[in-house]
């Protein structure tokens, strides 16, 4: 059970040209497990050093990216697979990255360079690449 | 079951093997550095390694770095790769010691700026410091290590059943050359064009960690995986004159890279491996030798089997 023991939300400066996402960081106290979703979103944890409040990407894209990753890896439905997810720890080998980049190429209609594949280590950064690359798309 | 398999075993009381498994009392044979005109291919077979005693004395030769993430690492088959894969790492590199024992424990680690591992030592290290080039791939099933004296090296390994997820002709279009897209698509047997890219795939990656580099840095589409001949032979040390698969750069030039020579194998019977290493810079085009190369199978501290000639390393058709 997790428990809210402080909020804290941050406005930092924003580069995006778009609407802010406003996302609320709460502490959950057992970061090693799964995240605990509520009211249907997923809270990052304090654990990572980025606070994802202006930028992060939605929701249903992290869920889409889980997806395609649990297809690829050929890992269950309710396998342990969130936002901070990295790929190598999920037995993602450099063959399974490509893949699922050439996966969310295809579902998201975007291209991502081989140059920034590098810095997709997490399902989250994969996520806030593909939205950053569909805003520009526009 | 091949019973015409030839095994080389290495007298067992070569190693010393104590009953309470103390890493401290486990001893590495050492192994002589390949010369200049050799590779070494060691190889471990994680679900041959069941000892519970024997991984909790591997987890002691490991930094607490590393432990750490094997710890982070979710399921027990991905977690024993990993642990594993690190040990054969700090064992086979020990074991070339060239001036006294070498604790598998002491060594360091670092990643280039690509995120290729390289051995990392102390100023005052000069003294046993022996001249290992390493490179290490692993799947769930197989871990595999290359080590030469001073040759950038890359391996990568890939199960031989392996089922790609997208389109093979689309994902080559994606990031393989046009050359290596129609040699692709000229295979009408879909598992055998299946395989053609999975040997492609390997290949290509070998020479990228034999770079330093990673797909990131080198596309995939910016050279040409290419083969001379069709040919399945034993792996005997007497190979042609001519290398059988080359690798060109795709930059208007088309310019042969031929510094850089592959060794492609089905390994164990169930994997495919690639190796490429660097040639001496004191080799000609026109005395071309290939490099020898050695395959063992090994579980540290347990035993080595020398597998050359045999069907568990197998050169193979590009």
């Amino acid at each position: 059970m997790a428990s809210v023991t402080g909020i804290s939300v941050r406005m930092g400066s924003v580069s995006c040209n778009r609407k802010q996402t406003l996302v609320i960081g709460s502490r959950i106290l057992n970061t090693k497990s799964s995240f605990f979703p509520v009211t249907g979103r997923s809270f990052p944890s304090l654990k990572s050093r980025r606070f994802q409040v202006s930028c992060a990407a939605k929701p249903e894209t992290v869920n889409k990216v889980c997806k395609i990753v649990r297809k690829q890896l050929a890992l269950p439905d309710d396998s342990a697979v969130t936002g901070e997810s990295k790929f190598a720890a999920l037995g993602a080998d450099s063959l399974d990255t490509v893949e699922i980049v050439m996966g969310l190429e295809e579902e998201f209609g975007i291209s991502v360079e081989e140059e920034s594949a590098q810095s997709i280590t997490t399902v989250q950064e994969a996520a806030d690449m593909i939205e950053k690359l569909m805003e520009k798309s526009v | 079951m091949n019973l015409l398999r030839r095994t080389v075993r290495i007298p067992m009381n070569t190693f010393c093997l104590h009953r309470t498994f103390a890493a401290s009392a486990l001893h590495l044979a050492p192994v002589q550095l390949p010369s200049r005109a050799e590779s070494h291919l060691w190889y471990l077979v994680p679900d041959e390694v069941k000892s519970v005693s024997l991984l909790g004395q591997y987890s002691e030769i490991l930094s607490p770095c590393e432990n750490e993430y094997v710890a982070c690492i979710r399921g027990e088959q991905l977690k024993k790769t990993a642990l594993l894969a690190r040990v054969l790492v700090r064992t086979t590199i020990a074991r070339y010691q060239t001036d006294g024992y070498i604790d598998p424990r002491s060594l360091k680690f670092r990643k280039n700026i690509h995120g290729k591992p390289e051995l990392e030592w102390d100023n005052d290290d000069s003294g046993s410091r022996p001249p290992v080039q390493f490179n290490i791939s692993h799947t769930a099933s197989l871990i595999a290590c290359g080590v030469t004296n001073s040759s950038p090296i890359g391996v990568d390994i890939e199960k031989k059943d392996r089922k790609i997820q997208n389109n093979i002709i689309s994902f080559a279009r994606r990031y393989f050359t046009p050359n290596e897209v129609e040699r692709l698509s000229s295979i009408s047997d879909l598992n055998v064009q299946r395989q053609h890219f999975l040997k492609l795939w390997t290949l290509k990656e070998a020479y990228v960690k034999a770079l330093g580099k990673g797909i990131s840095a080198l596309p995939f589409s910016t050279f040409t995986i290419k083969s001379r001949n069709f040919e399945k032979k034993e792996l005997n040390g007497s190979g042609d004159s001519d290398p059988e698969i080359t690798v060109e750069s795709v930059d208007g030039q088309r310019s042969l890279l031929s510094n850089w020579q592959f060794t492609l194998l089905e390994l164990a019977g169930t994997h495919f491996a690639a190796v490429c290493v660097a040639r001496d810079g004191s080799m000609g085009d026109k005395c071309f030798t290939p490099k020898k190369l050695t395959v063992m199978k090994t579980i540290p501290f347990v035993g080595d089997e020398s597998m050359s000639g045999t069907d568990a390393a197998i050169v193979c058709g590009f």
